[in-house]
């Protein structure tokens, strides 16, 4: 085996399979977009009062740094689907019977989410380079000083999270929405074992400390807030990445990172770690094993006994005459049996049902628990914590909403069946509240009993948003990794530290904003509804 | 009880017409449609069970525009795709249920139906295994089930042998014969074998198009007279196979039995009673040469 030769070959076929679907051009328009915002002044990294002027130094690296703080986190979960997707096109099983390892096929699937990634930082290096060119605050174009922060500190953050990415694609426990759950809060865990928080102390940092900073953000501001404190001895440390605020007033020149043995020895140290990642994700790969696939898949295995009968019984040629092909017609309900029986609750009912399966009985114990501790617990801490975990518990049935029928393929039989969009879609939404309530409706119940009806509005107002949510990001994306990844953000920024506004679940008076979840519901859910429109063809 | 296809195209993007001009229209009973790979049967298929919608013409269900107003014929609609998922997580009892009430139906007689049908596709035993675990032929079952679970008045059926093993099949083929009486059932298949035992009409497409619409005694009669059996030494079989078409070929003591479609015999090759394929093959073969009418 060319070795060489068949790796390029299958990074390239990755690659081109992945950069060639809508939803890579959607993530470049995100990258382009960030680009954008940077170059318009709505990203701005600044030292308190002051910003650098955008010569290449300084523009290399806000890009590397957006990169480092952004690309680190979509970009997981924009790469977490190259094995998946094999095994749902079934190119992997042609892959197992060749002579390519299991550490070579982890190997290569690094490097391609590798490609993918590094394609993103080069439309950011591509952007730094236009910046500089259309702001003209110093015309003279360095390459190295541009560059330099996207190779040396984006790209190794690139490679470990490619790496990443393929272990958790390995891993049973970690391979579906709890996977992406459990990379937010390693992703945070990261970012603070790397020393964000001890920015601005103006202390030396430590060998480890280089180390750890997967991301190289630290090293980058450090490097700056050192040029700040030589230009203004006022300066007091402060540095930040501002979306959406004022731009400072003061400028300075920073011409570049003064690059140490030890920042290049800890760049190295994380391209090395990705590998290790990468090697270690070779062990619990499964090469496509149909059997071990199967397993992955199944919650509840039959015994070998009970498979073996119901073969036995489907392909035994003497059952086949005892069973006549003949089926009796369906008695249809007239109009006063119709009255009976409500076919949109019932409706509501197997949703729920279909929703709530699958899940290990520990699932629900835990459901239970939080149910009644949400009733249990004074009002406070029930609408605070317990609430918050409450209605994060239920995330990745939650995801499933709206992307089901295109992640098991049953749209064909769904979208076939009478009034699927008047009455399916709106009892799967229901379902979804029905979740909500059921997870959290004990705070609901504390509220109307302490009169608060503003706090009950607001809780209401968040079970519909959730769902709502959950159905529109289900229906366009297709899957429920957007919503798992926007979610979990989301709820760990807004309801976890009460920010007013975005603090959808209203965990305390003052966060509480019922109006505008109430009215972003709806423009979810008919949001929604036009995805859905689209895909029965009525648009 | 009437379907028509009134000049249907479909378009996909700028370059692949998946359907030209297609018009048909029949009443009760199973319709074959037979069609080479790429033919468009499946575009067709999609059409009819309101998946997707054509980009000209229009099909109509009892007079009624099926685009305009898909929930008359969803209604009354039993549909066995090619490819279809299931839900692992659920059994079969469970999903048939979930699906019954997507159709509308209500709680007693789907509890019924569904018994009845889970016996007849032969999985009472496995009813309450997750689908998860189920082999290709079994999904197969679940979707033939699925498919008749409303009792439709009209039954179209992609490729619904695919994975079935042969018991299954001719049980399958017996079911689709019973069905026929009230109802349309719409089988598409490239499997001849099947649209012999059990279509009373069919409808020949290729390319897009609608090569001929008979009764199975009407194409057969368009090749009476057509069909040789032509014993050949196994030495000269590499080179004759590329000038004659050939619809069957067995190997003997006496050399290879090869089966001839032309007008003219080969040299010391003796008529044989036409079958189905044979008549496929020769429509497809006339309508390449560009002479079937």
């Amino acid at each position: 085996m060319n070795a060489p030769r068949v790796l390029y070959h299958m990074v390239r076929a990755d690659f081109l399979e992945r950069v060639r679907r809508y939803s890579f051009l959607l993530t470049l328009a995100v990258a382009i977009y960030v680009g954008y915002a940077a170059f318009a002044e709505k990203i701005v990294l600044r030292l308190d009062d002051y910003r650098g002027i955008y010569n290449s130094a300084w523009l290399g690296a806000l890009m590397g740094i957006v990169c480092s703080a952004f690309l680190s986190l979509i970009g997981f979960y924009v790469v977490k689907n190259s094995i998946q997707r094999d095994e749902q096109t079934r190119v992997g099983r042609v892959l197992a019977t060749t002579p390519m390892t299991k550490r070579f096929y982890t190997f290569a699937k690094s490097i391609s989410n590798f490609a993918v990634l590094a394609s993103m930082v080069l439309v950011m290096a591509v952007a730094a380079l236009l910046m500089q060119l259309l702001r003209g605050e110093d015309t003279h174009l360095h390459l190295w000083p541009l560059l330099a922060p996207l190779i040396l500190f984006a790209l190794p953050a690139m490679a470990f999270v490619a790496a990443l990415a393929v272990l958790f694609e390995t891993l049973p426990v970690l391979r579906g929405g709890v996977g992406n759950i459990v990379f937010f809060f390693l992703w945070i865990f990261l970012l603070v074992g790397g020393g964000v928080g001890s920015l601005g102390t103006g202390a030396t940092r430590s060998t480890r400390q280089h180390f750890q900073d997967f991301t190289g953000i630290v090293a980058e501001m450090d490097d700056m807030q050192t040029a700040g404190r030589k230009i203004d001895p006022a300066y007091k440390g402060g540095s930040s990445l501002n979306i959406g605020e004022t731009p400072p007033m003061k400028r300075f020149v920073w011409t570049g990172i003064r690059w140490t043995p030890l920042m290049l020895e800890s760049r190295l140290f994380w391209l090395l770690a990705a590998a290790f990642v990468a090697w270690l994700a070779s062990f619990p790969f499964h090469r496509f094993d149909p059997a071990r696939e199967w397993a992955l898949r199944r919650k509840s295995k039959p015994s070998p006994a009970e498979a073996a009968t119901a073969e036995d019984q489907i392909t035994s040629p003497q059952k086949v005459e005892h069973f006549p092909a003949h089926v009796s017609p369906l008695l249809r309900q007239g109009k006063t049996q119709r009255a009976e029986s409500n076919p949109f609750l019932r409706l509501v009912v197997a949703e729920l049902r279909l929703m709530l399966r699958g899940q290990r009985w520990c699932w629900y114990i835990i459901a239970a628990g939080l149910s009644i501790a949400c009733l249990a617990s004074p009002l406070s801490a029930s609408r605070g914590g317990v609430l918050l975990a409450a209605w994060i518990w239920p995330i990745l049935i939650w995801s499933q909403m709206g992307c089901r029928e295109a992640r098991c393929n049953t749209q064909s039989l769904i979208f076939s069946c009478e009034r699927s969009l008047g009455r399916q879609l709106p009892a799967l939404w229901a379902a979804g509240v029905l979740v909500a309530l059921l997870t959290g409706g004990g705070v609901g119940i504390r509220l109307l009993l302490a009169a608060d009806l503003h706090g009950f509005a607001a809780w209401i107002a968040g079970a519909c948003f959730i769902p709502s949510f959950a159905l529109a990001c289900g229906i366009w994306s297709g899957s429920g990794k957007v919503f798992e990844a926007i979610y979990t953000v989301w709820w760990y920024i807004g309801p976890a530290h009460q920010i007013p506004g975005i603090d959808f679940m209203a965990t305390s008076p003052a966060s509480s904003t019922p109006g505008i979840y109430a009215v972003a519901s709806i423009m979810l859910v008919a949001i929604a509804y036009y995805g859905r429109r689209i895909c029965l063809g009525y648009v | 009880m009437q379907l028509v296809i009134d000049h249907v195209s479909k378009r996909y993007g700028k370059q692949t017409l998946a359907l030209r001009n297609f018009s048909l229209q029949f009443g009760p009973g199973v319709l074959g449609l037979l069609g080479p790979n790429g033919a468009g049967k499946t575009t067709l298929m999609s059409i009819l069970a309101t998946i997707t919608r054509s980009t000209e013409g229009r099909v109509t269900w009892n007079g009624a525009d099926v685009a305009a107003n898909p929930d008359a014929l969803r209604a009354t609609l039993g549909y066995l795709p090619q490819d279809f998922g299931v839900y692992p997580n659920l059994s079969a009892v469970e999903f048939l249920e979930y699906l019954a009430a997507v159709k509308g139906l209500d709680a007693k007689s789907s509890k019924q139906r569904i018994d009845e049908l889970l016996n007849l596709v032969n999985l009472t035993d496995v009813r309450k295994r997750p689908l998860g675990g189920y082999s290709g032929g079994m999904k197969q079952r679940v979707g033939i089930a699925q498919a008749l679970l409303n009792d439709p008045q009209l039954l179209i059926v992609d490729e619904p042998t695919a994975g079935l093993d042969p018991e299954e099949r001719v049980r399958f083929r017996n079911l689709l014969s019973e069905l026929s009486g009230e109802r349309i059932v719409i089988l598409s298949t490239h499997i001849v074998s099947d649209v012999e035992a059990t279509a009373t009409d069919i409808a020949l497409i290729m390319q897009g198009s609608l090569v001929a619409h008979a009764a199975p005694e009407d194409l057969l009669r368009k090749v009476e007279g057509k069909v040789w059996e032509w014993v050949i030494p196994s030495a000269d079989f590499n080179s004759v196979r590329h000038q004659h078409l050939i619809s069957n070929t067995s190997r003997r003591s006496d050399g290879v039995h090869a089966r001839v479609l032309g007008v003219t015999p080969p040299n010391g090759a003796q008529p044989v009673t036409p079958n189905l394929e044979d008549a496929y093959l020769y429509c497809l073969s006339q309508r390449r040469a560009g002479a079937f009418a």
